[in-house]
């Protein structure tokens, strides 16, 4: 594939932390809104001094983020960085840059952790689940394989309504961790592509990558989501990834979280890059086409020229 | 537009891009508008597609071997579609990190741009981005729309005269009623490149020790200014000795250098008014372009033309450059006056002359659409990917035109 993967990170958030908390750049006010994937706004801000610089998020399902621990993870991540939230926005950070951190690791590290804001608010209801797996797993291992019987409560689907007509569903269970997207195009091309992709992405396991997830496609609802999908936007198309315990180790499962996050932002980018590639085969075929045309043109015949009288040229 | 989906304004220019969300006041992003390529490439009939960086990455990849840099803009206006539709796509997805089909998108071109190129922008917006809405508008009425912020404007007013001076070169254009006139749009060859390049020019005639063009850059930015009258500021840097500057270069092994600055600090800018100091292939002063390009405007907008000249772009920053510039254009204006006068024994009741200099001059044009996208109205403006099926590109052929209140 031509692209690489997105960055988990936001760029400007990084760029301009690495001006301020790395280079030790003179202090400036700043005051950007900015956009990130998934309906994100940050307002990047310097209300009381140049020096303190007050990051706020706004995030459209924080809601259902709130409900699977995302302040816990927020103040897990950011400690006493977190302030006051500012109005129309769901949470704030507040850097101070007369009190960094001294070291230069922890610097970076600060850095790093500033510019996932987004990644890490949207990583609590992954987390949660495989921390409801990891007890199940260990569970079920105790108690034999054979007879365990996951209480209800443990199964119970997690759905993170992060835009307007999709949504993300978690199921943890204690062999595995399903995450389904519902996703909805709204042009007709994109669909086409959309399909293809998936069509791909389904049989990749089974061609090559062995140790890939599962990925299922299908039109209706799986059935264990029939419930909480109510009205069906039509468009709609669901992507299940079945999370086995190999991609949930300790080690794997934040890159795992990260991943799975940037799936439809990914998913979308890929599709318009395959239009943009599909044009530019178009330009070049269109560009062809008018060379051939343009050989098949007629020579200049030489006709007989006649003054505007209607009288000839003698040869003489 | 509401909070949550700012608008996106992308102002894509030559040299460097702008990149930023509306109600900012300056771009998120600024970089070249350069990007590299490697491997695919469209000739090729086993076709892959071909990786790709844009930016200040570019700039950087396009050292080593592998990949093959170039800039889609050529003089203004998109020469290489391809390339831009790419260039665009990372700029959204990797830079700005927007879902298209959730904003709407403000872009600019430049005066005279073909209504060819607005439709291919169209096709590209919308078929490949599905962007919610679109909005192409001229760079010099948004730099006009930028001067707005300045207290010496009353009202809103669409029309002025343009000066926009970037890195390669300097344009002066009349706009009446938020329509560019056309036939009175004049090109100056000398902008900031060459400012820098005439400062190293002096730097190398001293014999200085450090004469890079970065170290060019620098002086040029830190310490250039615009004097009334450089007979004057010779004298006077004669008699104050404190005037000669002296810039610390670093250079590359991490030792410093010290570079004397004398009068490359008001010559330099002064080659705009006096271009026979640094080239003999030039030599129109210009104010005197300004005037000409006001004469060459209709009769009955010339009084507003002369009364709202804004500056834009970068090399238009230097101190007192819009004061010099009123003044020499006052006098031109002026004289023209007296001789009618004379002339028909009549008496004229004057011309105003200002130029508007601004805190945002140099990203006036991304400034202005800012300006422009963050208003509730901006949505009413924009077509959106509904409109664009009904109608077909020509759709954007016509865009109505702002007024913000």
């Amino acid at each position: 594939m031509a692209t690489e993967l997105l960055e988990y990170h936001n760029v400007l958030l990084k760029s301009l932390f690495t001006e301020a908390i790395i280079e030790q750049q003179e202090p400036v006010a700043i005051n950007q809104l900015v956009s990130d994937f998934d309906n994100v706004t940050y307002h990047i801000s310097t209300p009381e001094a140049k020096s303190k610089i007050l990051v706020s998020m706004y995030i459209k399902s924080w809601k259902d983020l709130v409900k699977y621990g995302a302040q816990d993870i927020i103040k897990r991540e950011y400690k006493d960085l977190v302030t006051e939230t500012e109005q129309g926005y769901d949470f704030s950070l507040l850097i101070d840059l007369d009190k960094l951190p001294n070291s230069l690791e922890e610097r970076m590290k600060l850095v790093a952790d500033l510019s996932l804001l987004r990644r890490n608010t949207m990583a609590a209801p992954f987390e949660l689940a495989f921390k409801k797996f990891q007890a199940m797993n260990k569970e079920a291992t105790q108690n034999g394989l054979d007879y365990y019987q996951p209480s209800a409560q443990d199964l119970e689907i997690m759905s993170i309504h992060y835009r307007d007509e999709e949504s993300i569903f978690i199921q943890p269970n204690f062999d595995r961790v399903t995450v389904t997207f519902g996703t909805v195009f709204k042009d007709e091309t994109d669909q086409v592509f959309g399909k293809v992709f998936l069509q791909e992405f389904v049989d990749a396991r089974r061609r090559a990558i062995q140790n890939a997830p599962q990925v299922l496609y299908s039109k209706q609802p799986p059935l264990e989501l029939r419930e909480l999908i109510k009205k069906d936007a039509g468009n709609v198309g669901y992507v299940t990834f079945v999370l086995f315990p190999a991609h949930l180790t300790a080690q794997r499962q934040e890159r795992c979280i990260s991943h799975i996050q940037t799936f439809r932002d990914y998913f979308h980018y890929h599709i318009k890059c395959s239009k943009a590639y599909v044009h530019s085969r178009m330009r070049f075929r269109t560009d062809e086409f008018l060379k051939v045309l343009n050989r098949a043109k007629p020579e200049n015949i030489e006709r007989e020229r006649k003054t505007a009288s209607g009288r000839r040229f003698a040869a003489r | 537009m509401s909070l949550h989906a700012p608008a996106v304004v992308m102002d894509n220019g030559t040299g460097l891009t702008k990149l930023g969300f509306a109600g900012n006041d300056s771009p998120s992003f600024v970089f070249p508008t350069a990007i590299a390529t490697s491997g695919g490439g469209v000739s090729n009939r086993r076709s892959t597609m071909p990786n790709y960086v844009i930016g200040d990455e570019a700039i950087a990849k396009a050292d080593g071997s592998n990949y093959a840099l170039s800039y889609p803009i050529r003089h203004g206006m998109i020469e290489n579609w391809d390339q831009m539709e790419r260039f665009w796509e990372s700029s959204i997805f990797k830079y700005l990190r927007c879902e298209p089909e959730d904003h709407r998108f403000l872009l600019t071109e430049p005066p005279l741009n073909a209504p060819e190129n607005r439709e291919m922008t169209a096709e590209i917006m919308f078929e490949t981005f599905n962007c919610a809405g679109l909005y192409i508008a001229v760079q010099a009425v948004l730099a006009l729309a930028a001067s707005w912020t300045s207290s010496k404007v009353v009202g809103q007013p669409l029309t002025g005269t343009v000066i926009d001076s970037g890195d390669g070169v300097t344009h002066v254009i009349a706009v009446a009623e938020g329509y560019v006139i056309g036939s009175s749009i004049k090109h100056i060859p000398i902008a900031g490149r060459d400012i820098t390049s005439f400062i190293q020019g002096m730097l190398r005639d001293r014999g200085e020790a450090e004469t890079s063009l970065r170290t060019a850059e620098r002086i040029k930015q830190e310490y250039c200014y615009v004097s009334p009258n450089i007979v004057n500021e010779f004298k006077r840097f004669d008699q104050e000795p404190d005037r000669f500057k002296k810039y610390v270069a670093e250079l590359a092994n991490g030792r410093s250098v010290k570079v004397d600055v004398g009068y490359e600090r008001f010559m330099a800018p002064e080659i705009f008014f006096s271009p026979e100091i640094a080239t003999s292939d030039y030599l129109t002063p210009l104010p005197e372009v300004v005037d000409t390009v006001v004469q060459g405007s209709p009769m009955d907008v010339r009084k507003g033309l002369y009364k709202n000249i804004v500056l834009s772009g970068g090399s238009t920053m230097f101190k007192d450059f819009g004061r010099r510039l009123q003044r020499d254009i006052k006098k031109l204006v002026d004289e023209r006056i007296h001789k009618s006068e004379r002339l028909t024994g009549g008496k004229s009741s004057g011309v105003e002359v200002q130029v508007i200099s601004h805190k945002r001059q140099r990203n006036a044009v991304w400034f202005g659409g800012s300006l422009l996208a963050q208003t509730p109205e901006f949505k009413n403006y924009c077509y959106t990917k509904q409109d664009y099926d009904e109608y077909g590109p020509g759709i954007v052929r016509q865009f109505s035109l702002f007024n913000v209140n």
